[in-house]
């Protein structure tokens, strides 16, 4: 008898188990699709500001979230600035001085390239997997398409800057649709939204990612993908203060 | 008449009027002192520190002086300085495109005010090219810079060493240039020493990617005094409601001014107990001349003469002791500040030094200006006048047969 009630038991939790995905799952699968394995692309940023816009196009290559190399291909007066992430460290290459900067702590919260993103986001060192504890707290539907709604509380020691971080997964191909990143008082610093959904290089990915400060208005970061290739030959000497110089 | 009478009654009791006549004379005396060497003092600081940087007037973009950033920077049309020369008193418009940067060197980095300019407009507004210790002045369009003495000892670098300033430009674009050092430039102050950097407006404009623009436009008048009248015929000409904004000395130097006057009021404390003190040092011989000449005021009343022309000559006497001290103050002290501000009193020691370090010459000039005299004059003659009614209230009072018999 009480073989049979287990059994019940299991076979009516068990659809439960295997059709539901626990928030870290999806936040893995997102961050699998998005930032895995070794990638290169092209984009155009474009930095808006209520009485002005500018654009610059870059190039950028990276190994999972621990090395990128960004090269800026243009306006020409930028041409052949790099800006190298190894693990915890940044450097920056400026050709008009032939000079590599090791970029200190103090400029890490300074604006990046004039855009609405910091040095600091482009070294986050801290892992959107390991370093938070996840939780789905529903669904929601976002320019139709349906959401998981996941929230992110950093672990106690976790080297994050946040407070908490919401985030929309798209329940189909697992694309971050949307992010809102908070400080610790709780108060929306900036939102990410992810726009443009396209196949590329093989890859279902949101091709445009626009950042959102929530004090300044009309201010906006927007980038473009134009290229993608997720089966770039690069080895781990590619990421190096040298090649910072010679990449094209 | 009575103007002579007075003038005789005064003089009967010799020893009296010049104890009166001397405290007065040395309440105007201080209090005139005091003011001239404070207005002094504090007219020498503004006008160092308006002419060794600031100008009389500026115009900005608005918005600039409250944010001072280089987004805030605007086109420096040939219409716009056509117009900004027109008034009479303008003798130039300098302009000048300002922000921060950082400057490196070897392993020394510093954060540094970059001021472009135009070489030889700035050297006739401030007299950069007199600041040289070593090296050369900038010419127009040329790739260089001058800094700071302060700034050379803290990157320890020397005449021709190149230096690498760092930035944001206009618009958040990349600024990073390496510049030889063309001359190195001594300043009174210390912040300004360890922290200006000067090269060509050209220059600067490449390098912060702000093609034509400046940030603030000097208008170098004759005189500070010409500044309100200058601004006024300006606006006329000049969108100054959504466009530009102009500023006077007074708005470009707030702690200067503020510094002012907080001792400017305390000062006017110290003065006004002085004549408090004095006031009942005049009103105790006035009360003991009206208690003496009881019996003469009783019996020129019942002679006959009119209690009005009594109690003015009475009211002219105090009068005529005020005007003696105050004439006597004035012209002593209107001598002593007239020396003190050809020949400053000039300080020595740690004092001097510590003016040095603020950028001061170590002096302390006087200020003969006009009104500090006639203001003067005119509070001690209104204490006298006040005064002076309390004898004139007594006769009005009078009744003559008891004054008699007291």
């Amino acid at each position: 008898m009480k073989n049979i009630l287990l059994v019940v038991a299991i076979g009516l939790l068990f659809p439960l188990l295997a059709f539901s995905q626990t928030g870290k799952e999806i936040v893995t699968k997102m961050n699998d699709n998005a930032y895995g394995g070794k990638l290169y692309s092209a984009m155009k940023m474009t930095i808006v500001r209520p009485k002005w816009t500018r654009s610059m196009t870059l190039k950028s290559w990276s190994d999972g979230q621990d090395y990128s190399l960004i090269l800026i291909t243009g306006p020409a007066r930028e041409k052949g600035i790099t800006y190298l992430k190894r693990k915890r460290e940044m450097w920056n290459f400026q050709p008009s001085i032939s000079r590599t900067i090791k970029m200190p702590p103090s400029m890490m919260s300074q604006s990046w390239m004039g855009s609405d993103f910091k040095n600091d986001d482009l070294v986050r060192q801290s892992s959107i997997v390991d370093d938070y504890s996840h939780q789905l707290v529903g669904k929601e539907t976002i320019e139709g398409l349906e959401c998981y709604k996941v929230e992110l509380i950093p672990n106690p020691e976790a080297p994050v800057v946040w407070g908490k971080v919401i985030l929309w997964i798209d329940t189909q191909n697992h694309i971050q649709l949307k992010a809102e990143q908070y400080d610790e008082d709780i108060e929306l610093v900036q939102t990410m939204l992810g726009q443009n959904i396209k196949k590329m290089d093989g890859r279902t990915l949101a091709t445009k990612q626009t950042l959102i400060p929530a004090d300044k208005k009309g201010h906006q970061t927007v980038m473009e993908y134009t290229e993608m290739d997720f089966g770039t030959a690069i080895t781990d000497s590619f990421f190096s203060t040298q090649n910072m110089k010679r990449v094209r | 008449m009575i103007l002579k009478i007075a003038w005789r009654n005064i003089w009967r009791n010799r020893r009296r009027t010049l104890i009166t006549a001397a405290s007065i004379f040395f309440a105007v005396f201080f209090s005139i002192f005091a003011t001239s060497m404070n207005r002094g003092i504090f007219d020498k600081m503004i006008d160092d520190s308006v002419q060794s940087y600031m100008g009389y007037i500026q115009l900005h973009q608005k918005g600039y002086w409250e944010d001072r950033i280089l987004d805030n920077a605007f086109e420096y049309r040939n219409e716009l300085q056509v117009q900004l020369q027109k008034p009479e008193s303008v003798k130039a418009v300098v302009p000048r495109l300002e922000s921060m940067a950082m400057a490196s060197f070897g392993k020394q980095t510093k954060n540094v005010a970059v001021t472009g300019i135009s070489p030889d407009a700035e050297n006739q507004l401030t007299k950069l090219k007199s600041r040289l210790v070593a090296g050369q002045y900038l010419d127009a369009n040329e790739q260089a810079i001058l800094i700071g003495e302060g700034l050379a000892k803290k990157l320890k670098v020397s005449l021709g060493d190149s230096v690498i300033l760092l930035s944001q430009g206009y618009r958040g674009v990349n600024a990073a240039q390496i510049y030889p050092i063309k001359g190195i430039l001594s300043f009174g102050k210390p912040e300004l020493s360890a922290a200006m950097v000067y090269l060509p407006l050209q220059t600067a404009q490449y390098y912060y990617g702000a093609d034509r623009l400046v940030t603030s436009l000097v208008i170098d008048i004759e005189h500070r005094k010409e500044a309100p009248k200058v601004i006024q015929s300006l606006a006329h000409t000049i969108d100054t409601t959504n466009t530009y904004e102009l500023l006077a000395w007074q708005q470009l130097i707030p702690d200067i001014m503020e510094l002012k006057s907080t001792k400017e009021a305390s000062n006017s404390v110290v003065i006004f107990i002085l004549y408090f003190i004095v006031g009942f040092g005049i009103f105790g011989t006035i009360l003991m001349m009206t208690k003496e000449r009881t019996y003469e005021f009783g019996v020129l009343l019942s002679i006959g003469m009119k209690r009005q022309q009594l109690a003015f000559s009475v009211w002219i006497e105090s009068l005529l002791l005020g005007i003696i001290g105050a004439i006597i103050g004035i012209i002593i002290a209107y001598a002593l500040t007239y020396y003190l501000m050809i020949n400053p009193i000039v300080m020595q020691g740690d004092m001097a030094e510590a003016y040095i370090k603020f950028g001061m010459d170590p002096i302390m000039p006087a200020s003969t200006d006009l009104d500090i005299f006639w203001t003067q004059a005119l509070i001690v003659l209104s204490i006298t006048t006040l005064l002076a009614l309390y004898p004139c209230i007594t006769i009005w009072r009078m009744k003559p047969v008891e004054a008699m018999r007291a």
